[in-house]
């Protein structure tokens, strides 16, 4: 026992004596202990079993055949399944942009008015009603009989339409994406707007007194200021786009024909709907690698500065 | 998108895992061989007043032979969750199941039993069936499931109300029904053919109907088997034949906006308060749904009413479509030879029949046991059909491609060819797969 382990520990400042001399690895294990049982049970188990599954043909539950990577190859040979991909990435861009630049906006705007508790408080409401709920509300707004969709309603005052919403592949994602939008620019507003109650009102007073406008103050400031939470928040509702099942599932089963099919809707499709769980295995394991990068550029802004 | 609570994550999953577990915990006491007095369960995927129709059926069976049967609903993701049961070791004891496809596949990994490890002898029950029907529920030869209702898909819904101010009749032929939109085109009804495409289970029941019709039930039943062909040119023809009367002009809001409108706000389109249509084509369930949910007022004969899917003067024009529910034991447990028994005569179709949910296949369930005539007139249709096919886009294998999906890009006027390849390409290698 002449080696002492010295776990490294960021929160221990330096200068200050460590104190794992005192206790062993049996010590640390044993605190360890639950945390990794749980993450095993939980976390490393389910992953490999996955990764097991989609190497297997997966047929009604059972995994008996193995097919090596012809889960994959048949995968990327499906049109829906490479379409699902196309409308993820348009989900990464509008959703996660919009909602990032409709958050800030709101919360740079509220923060200039008396009554800032109440817009938030609005803004933030559609947190509240359950995606499949939002769903079924949106629903109602795109339907196509004006006597129903308030959208085609208002268009009818002005003599448009009515345009089908969803039905027509030129606009189905569009409108879904903005379901999304409208969900989550609540979040994005109350994570930014105290983040924005960060920013020292000195660094604001003194720009102002040297002449900069209110949209240098907001784009040369305020921005690079708030950079983190927009990064952590951008990472947050990327995660939640490679998981986005339940809006194309309520609003559209991902048709008209597949032209607002998702990743994870492609993976009920292929699990629930067709039985082929060696396919739908393949899937997640495919969502898991996109999820990778994201998370792993997460922890490290995390590490890199203790911010949020 | 909504973020949920880490803390609860954890509870809620147990709890889920938990229920999973106690699906089957109800399970019988009995076992001694005397049946009555015993329990068994029986799943569907019904709710509502379609399971309280059931509810009369099961308390039928307790009365007649003293055996509870006890109903558990199952509304969505049925065959995953039933797999799953299988899996666990708790199926329940009775399944009524949807689509062959599910059917076929829990046969062949022996998730269910087959009606002779029953007891009971398949030969015994051909007598109680017309010709066909038990056809349905057999896995390579072997019977599984017997079909215990069913409804036609050969009925188009129309409004005579609408027809008879327009001077037109009941269209025979499809000719007669290009003729029949165009007429009332010309007398208010700008757009006469409701469509609810957005459930594109409409399409292909569509589909069906025009290619029984063409080519009759022998080349029906084959494009639906291993040996079909999707790239024969019948198959491209009927889908043609659909592209004439399913247009932008015809359909209210054309092709795009009937792919926004759910298979119930179809119906609304024809017989809602104030309808735009005045024809719809789906199975005999849109009677029981329009009367019963969509707009009260309606009177059978007046303002709904349906005809026999006109006719192309081919070889299926006597020909009727149906879709049904299959009967499959998933244990032999005391009582359920018993209920599935009971399942297959009289004694359960005429109380099922009297609550006007469902068609019963069973021959001696005559029409007075029908409610009213909507219902009367579909099982006179199917009992007087020269030949009966059951639904092709449920005898397809699970894993096939989405056929609603490529229906729904064939009428919005995409490359049929390329769509119909693609699609034959992953037909086959399901029922490849399904071996």
């Amino acid at each position: 026992m002449t080696a002492t382990p010295v776990p490294i520990n960021p929160l221990v400042p330096k200068g200050r004596p460590a104190r794992t001399e005192r206790t062993g690895w049996p010590t640390v294990l044993a605190f360890l202990a639950p945390a990794l049982l749980l993450i095993t049970i939980f976390l490393v188990y389910p992953v490999i079993s996955t990764l097991r599954m989609s190497v297997d043909r997966g047929l009604g539950g059972e995994f008996t055949r193995f097919v090596g990577l012809d889960n994959y190859i048949s995968l990327f040979q499906t049109p829906s399944f490479v379409g699902s991909i196309i409308n993820n990435v348009l989900w990464t861009v509008f959703y996660t942009g919009f909602v990032i630049l409709f958050g800030l906006f709101i919360a740079v705007i509220a923060m200039r008015v008396r009554y800032e508790s109440v817009i938030k408080a609005i803004v933030f409401l559609p947190m509240a009603i359950a995606a499949t709920a939002l769903g079924v509300i949106w629903g109602f707004v795109y339907a196509l009989d004006p006597q129903i969709g308030t959208l085609n309603a208002l268009l009818g005052i002005i003599r448009v339409g009515p345009v089908s919403w969803l039905g027509d592949p030129a606009f189905v994602n569009a409108a879904l994406i903005a379901v999304g939008i409208w969900g989550s620019t609540g979040f994005a507003t109350v994570i930014l707007s105290a983040a924005l109650k960060g920013i020292p009102t000195e660094i604001l007073e003194a720009a102002r007194t040297d002449g900069a406008n209110e949209f240098q103050i907001f784009w040369r400031i305020i921005v690079p200021m708030v950079s983190l939470p927009i990064s952590v928040l951008a990472v947050t509702l990327i995660v939640n786009v490679i998981k986005l099942f339940d809006i194309p599932y309520v609003m559209t089963q991902g048709g008209p024909g597949d032209a607002s099919r998702v990743i994870a809707f492609e993976m009920y499709k292929q699990d629930f709907a067709a039985g082929q769980y060696g396919k739908a295995a393949a899937v997640a394991v495919i969502m898991l690698l996109l999820l990778i990068p994201v998370m792993v550029f997460n922890v490290r802004r995390f590490r890199s500065s203790a911010v949020v | 998108m909504a973020k949920f609570p880490r803390f609860l994550t954890l509870p809620i999953a147990a709890v889920i895992i938990v229920s999973a577990c106690g699906g089957g915990g109800s399970a019988a006491p009995g076992g001694s061989g005397a049946a009555a007095g015993a329990t068994i369960t029986v799943t569907s995927l019904w709710g509502g007043s379609e399971q309280e129709s059931f509810q009369k059926v099961l308390d039928a069976f307790k009365t007649k032979t003293g055996i509870t049967a006890t109903y558990q609903a199952q509304r969505t993701d049925y065959s995953t969750v039933l797999q799953s049961k299988i899996t666990s070791g708790s199926p329940p004891d009775v399944a009524i199941m949807p689509g062959l496809g599910f059917l076929r596949q829990f046969a062949r990994s022996k998730g269910i039993k087959s009606i002779e490890e029953l007891g009971i002898d398949p030969a015994s029950l051909e007598a109680n069936y017309p010709p066909g029907i038990l056809d349905t529920g057999k896995v390579d030869g072997k019977l599984y499931g017997i079909m215990v209702k069913f409804n036609s898909k050969s009925t188009f819904w129309y409004r005579p109300d609408t027809l008879k101010t327009a001077g037109a009749t009941a269209p025979k032929s499809w000719d007669d029904l290009k003729a029949l939109i165009t007429t009332l085109q010309g007398k208010g009804t700008a757009t006469p053919l409701a469509l609810g495409a957005k459930d594109s289970w409409t399409l292909t029941d569509w589909f069906e109907e025009v290619y029984l019709r063409q080519n009759g039930d022998a080349a029906y039943k084959k494009l639906f088997s291993a040996e079909g062909d999707w790239t024969d040119a019948t198959v491209k023809k009927a889908l043609d034949s659909m592209k004439e009367v399913i247009t932008d002009k015809n359909v209210p809001g054309g092709i795009t906006g009937a792919l926004g409108v759910a298979f119930t706000d179809g119906i609304a389109q024809a017989f809602g308060a104030t309808p735009k249509a005045a024809l719809y084509y789906e199975g005999g369930f849109v009677g029981g749904i329009a009367t019963g949910q969509t707009n009260k007022d309606l009177k059978i004969g007046d303002t709904i009413d349906w005809f026999n899917f006109p006719t192309f003067g081919g070889a299926g024009d006597t020909a009727a479509e149906i879709g049904g529910d299959e009967i499959a034991a998933l244990t032999t447990k005391p009582g359920v030879k018993e209920f599935i028994t009971f399942m297959t005569t009289a004694d359960s179709g005429s109380v099922w029949a009297k609550t006007g949910a469902i068609i019963s296949p069973v021959k001696a369930v005559g029409a007075d046991n029908y409610p009213n005539d909507l219902a009367k007139k579909e099982a006179a249709q199917v009992a007087g059909a020269s030949a009966v096919v059951y639904d092709g886009s449920d005898t397809l294998p699970a894993g096939a491609p989405d056929m609603g999906a490529m229906l729904q890009k064939v009428i919005q006027g995409q490359d049929v060819t390329g769509l119909l390849s693609t699609f034959n390409d992953g037909v086959k290698k399901a029922w490849a797969d399904e071996k």
